[in-house]
């Protein structure tokens, strides 16, 4: 259900909700966005262990934020704020217990709403769609399609390059060694990409690529009444919840700069 | 149909002109099979017969004029022009653009601004005609080369050009994918109504389809006009001076003295059929066992049971070989084999996950790496992936100075090879800048920097045009010659053919066959099983009965030679084209 909805409106459905999420200075909201986020995931068709394999990489810098943000933040911030813990020279204030949560919170939110647009839409069906409904002219939009198929043949090719370095006995251990090593291969990957490129675009302008300002679609990406309803319907929630916490006080006052 | 009057093109930063005052008519409905030497400006002429020359591509000259149905080329519109002629490159890979096959052929379709409708019923009937009816949906990673090439050929047949032209279209597969794509010419062929001109290397397979040869000069001028047949019989000296490719078929006919020279398959087999020497007789060819002594001495290698896994899936079964020291060793096998797991396996890139590997007697899982690579080396197949330094003379020394040799003996050593490869003319230029066979050269020069006994090259002809695959073939030869133990991994069977004394044919992993070339060679259905195909003058020895095999025109010539009586020789063959 998610896949067949209209890239554009992935991303205009859940822009309100990441501005909410960069104001928020309390837990409450960036946490209901990130449960409403899950939510449409879930409805939406993504398997679940899909989400989880997306969320991992998110859920260990979310702890690491939890543990190192309290300990960096600005002391003068927080030290109206009772201490909660003191170890030796660390102090830990209750308001930069606060500060880390929050921010754990809203990295959070920010990624799970993403998730939205990045695990149910393909690189091409965007560019697609930006050619066909936000004007994005063809001639950049197919060409970076074009780019696109090089991605994988250019790993492809990196690893043969790393292999062929290799057995002339030039690699080294360590990072130095490994950072030296992917040095050299640029050169090489570099001549072999411009190489494709101009084959590329041999072939492209073969079958007149860019020979009239306009071009037919063989396929749409649609926009359709459903993607609208979408979008208004993750509008509308989004509205909802920040009312409801509105309500109960949960909300806090909305503002870039975050105050304990 | 296209006229080429006086047409000059001279590239920017180019002395030369690519094509000099070339005048040239291509009928409709013909097909033209372009010949030449290396840089005589076929490609250039490809270029130009679609207007990519000079809309596309810049050049510093451009006179004359290219005539396609009445049109002048440099007024008018590429629209019109990628719909009257169409353009299958070499590579593949470069050609596809889209993620999938149906939106592959709809692109052209799209950019000439077909309605929606005209363009699906166009893919179906294209994908139709080159065999690949319902792979719309396929995405661009799960096909092979020959069916990414018939893509490729699909997308042009959608836009109903009336001219096709084909670039080296089958350079950059395995036998599998050229059967295809030869496959899907000659139905083009048959059906007739495009003009096809053809620029590629495999004549003998070719030759029956094309109606008319133009030859091209070194300067990009015309040499010859004519029927293959005429062609070839009359200009046969002034084309092997020039190092222009012929039918092999026609090479063999020329060394038997055969009068007119056979042109195809068809012709040889008939010619030779009506000399006595090869009524009934069983050939003696020297056997690999008698050809290659096994001195007794410990193998170069020996492998047992090799097993490879990537994850899941199994590239090597249970693989096991003997390489004898001095030997010239050919994996055969079409893409996905094994071959190139092998290889890594066999130059230590890869860990040994089971089986037993034994280097010069050695056992792999005691031998220190740089033990292991003082024995044994590795050419990829794209020589500019092994280069990392500036200069042709730092490149080689870098090798030296990553073996262990001091700074003395490594500024020694780089003299050396630079003289023994010949480079010494370029120690100082950047290795990017050499030529194909110059590049070559240095990527053998630089495994072979401790005088490594054992060289494996991983497809060392592919994408290569003939006369850098024969320059490559010299090449192995020498370095056999020397007595250093040669692996080669290919699937280019005309290359095993001509050097191999031990081929081993490889299928999704499993050894099929092992053994002396013309004994392997001869089992048909063991190729056909592997995806191989016989080199062309192997075809014509086993269509003639001829047993073992010979698997080369100097080994097809020396024993007819040596099978004539004089009675015979005294019976001039004659043959008769239809």
């Amino acid at each position: 259900m998610l896949e067949r909805r209209n890239p554009l409106s992935k991303i205009a459905a859940v822009v309100p909700a990441m501005v909410l999420v960069a104001l928020a200075t309390e837990v409450y909201l960036p946490l209901a966005l990130a449960g409403l986020a899950l939510a449409i995931l879930l409805i939406g068709g993504v398997s679940l262990r899909r989400i989880a394999w997306a969320l991992l990489p998110l859920a260990l810098v979310a702890l690491g934020f939890l543990l190192v943000y309290p300990l960096l933040v600005r002391r003068e911030l927080v030290a109206h704020t009772p201490v909660v813990m003191q170890w030796g020279g660390w102090v830990v204030h209750e308001g930069a217990l606060r500060l880390g949560a929050i921010a754990t919170a809203r990295i959070t939110a920010l990624v799970s709403l993403s998730l939205i647009f990045s695990v149910t839409t393909s690189v091409n069906d965007f560019l697609l769609a930006l050619v066909q409904q936000a004007r994005v002219p063809y001639r950049v939009g197919y060409a970076a399609m074009a780019a696109l198929r090089f991605a994988p043949l250019l790993r492809y090719e990196l690893e043969q390059i790393r292999a062929a370095h290799r057995v002339r006995g030039l690699a080294q251990r360590g990072i130095v060694g490994e950072l030296a090593h992917v040095r050299r291969a640029l050169v090489p990957l570099l001549a072999s990409a411009i190489r494709r490129a101009e084959r590329a675009a041999l072939a492209m302008d073969g079958r007149a690529f860019g020979a009239y300002p306009q071009r037919t679609y063989w396929r749409r990406v649609p926009l359709g009444a459903v993607d609208v309803l979408f979008v208004l319907l993750l509008w509308g929630t989004t509205a909802l919840i920040v009312l409801i916490l509105h309500a109960l006080g949960l909300l806090g006052p909305l503002s870039f700069v975050q105050r304990v | 149909m296209i006229a080429i009057e006086h047409l000059t093109v001279r590239y920017v930063g180019r002395k030369q002109p690519a094509l000099a005052d070339l005048s040239l008519t291509f009928h409709a409905g013909e097909a033209v099979l372009l010949l030449g030497p290396s840089g005589c400006g076929k490609s250039t002429l490809a270029l130009t017969l679609n207007g990519l020359i000079p809309h596309s591509q810049d050049v510093a000259v451009f006179a004359g004029r290219v005539w396609v149905n009445g049109n002048d080329t440099r007024t008018t519109p590429p629209a019109v022009l990628a719909q009257q002629v169409g353009i299958v490159f070499q590579d593949p890979e470069a050609q596809f653009v889209m993620p999938d096959v149906a939106s592959e052929v709809a692109f052209g379709l799209e950019n000439v601004c077909l309605p929606v409708d005209e363009i699906r019923q166009r893919i179906g009937e294209a994908l139709a005609q080159v065999g690949l009816a319902g792979w719309e949906r396929a995405t661009a990673w799960t096909l092979s080369g020959g069916q990414k090439q018939r893509v490729a050929l699909a997308s042009l047949l959608a836009m109903r050009p009336r001219v096709l032209v084909f670039d080296e279209p089958t350079a950059h597969l395995d036998p599998q994918g050229v059967r295809e794509v030869f496959a899907v010419i000659a139905a083009l062929k048959q059906r007739g109504k495009h003009t096809l001109i053809l620029i590629e290397h495999r004549l003998d397979e070719l030759i029956p389809l094309i109606d008319r040869v133009v030859v091209l000069g070194a300067q990009g001028e015309l040499v010859a006009d004519g029927t293959p047949e005429a062609v070839f019989n009359a200009h046969f000296e002034t084309l092997r001076a020039l190092g222009v490719w012929m039918p092999q078929v026609t090479l063999l006919g020329a060394a038997l003295g055969l009068r007119p020279l056979p042109v195809t398959l068809e012709q040889a087999a008939h010619a030779l059929r009506s000399v006595a020497a090869l009524r009934g007789t069983t050939l003696t060819l020297p056997n690999a066992s008698q050809r290659f002594a096994t001195n007794g001495a410990v193998p170069a290698i020996e492998a047992q049971g090799l097993v490879h896994h990537y994850g899941s899936h199994e590239a090597l079964h249970d693989v096991s070989f003997t390489v004898p020291r001095g030997s010239f060793f050919a994996v055969l096998g079409s893409n996905g084999a094994g071959k190139s797991t092998l290889a890594r396996l066999l130059a230590g890139l890869l860990p040994l996950q089971s089986g037993r590997l034994m280097i010069e007697g050695h056992d792999v899982r005691r031998l220190h790496p740089r033990e292991w690579s003082r024995r044994v080396g590795l050419v990829f197949q794209n020589p500019e992936h092994q280069f990392v330094a500036s200069t042709v003379r730092d490149e080689l020394r870098l090798s030296a100075r990553a073996a262990g040799l001091d700074a003395k003996r490594a500024a020694q050593r780089v003299e050396e090879m630079l003289a023994r490869f010949r480079l010494t003319r370029y120690a100082d230029a950047n290795p990017f800048t050499l030529s194909h066979g110059e590049k070559r050269r240095l990527s053998v020069a630089t495994m072979l920097i401790t005088d490594q006994p054992i060289l494996i090259l991983d497809e060392p002809t592919f994408g290569q045009d003939q006369q850098n695959a024969l320059a490559i073939q010299a090449l192995l030869q020498s370095l056999h010659a020397e007595g250093r133990t040669l692996v080669v991994i290919t699937h280019d069977m005309t290359l095993a053919a001509a050097c191999a004394q031990h081929v081993l044919v490889m299928h999704e992993g499993h050894v099929l066959a092992q053994g002396a070339p013309e004994s392997v060679f001869a089992q048909t259905a063991l190729l056909a099983m592997a995806r191989l195909s016989l080199p062309p003058i192997a075809q014509l020895a086993m269509q003639l009965g001829l047993n073992p095999p010979p698997l080369t025109v100097e080994a097809f010539a020396a024993a007819v030679q040596a099978q004539r009586s004089p009675a015979s020789l005294a019976e001039a063959p004659v043959i008769s084209h239809a």
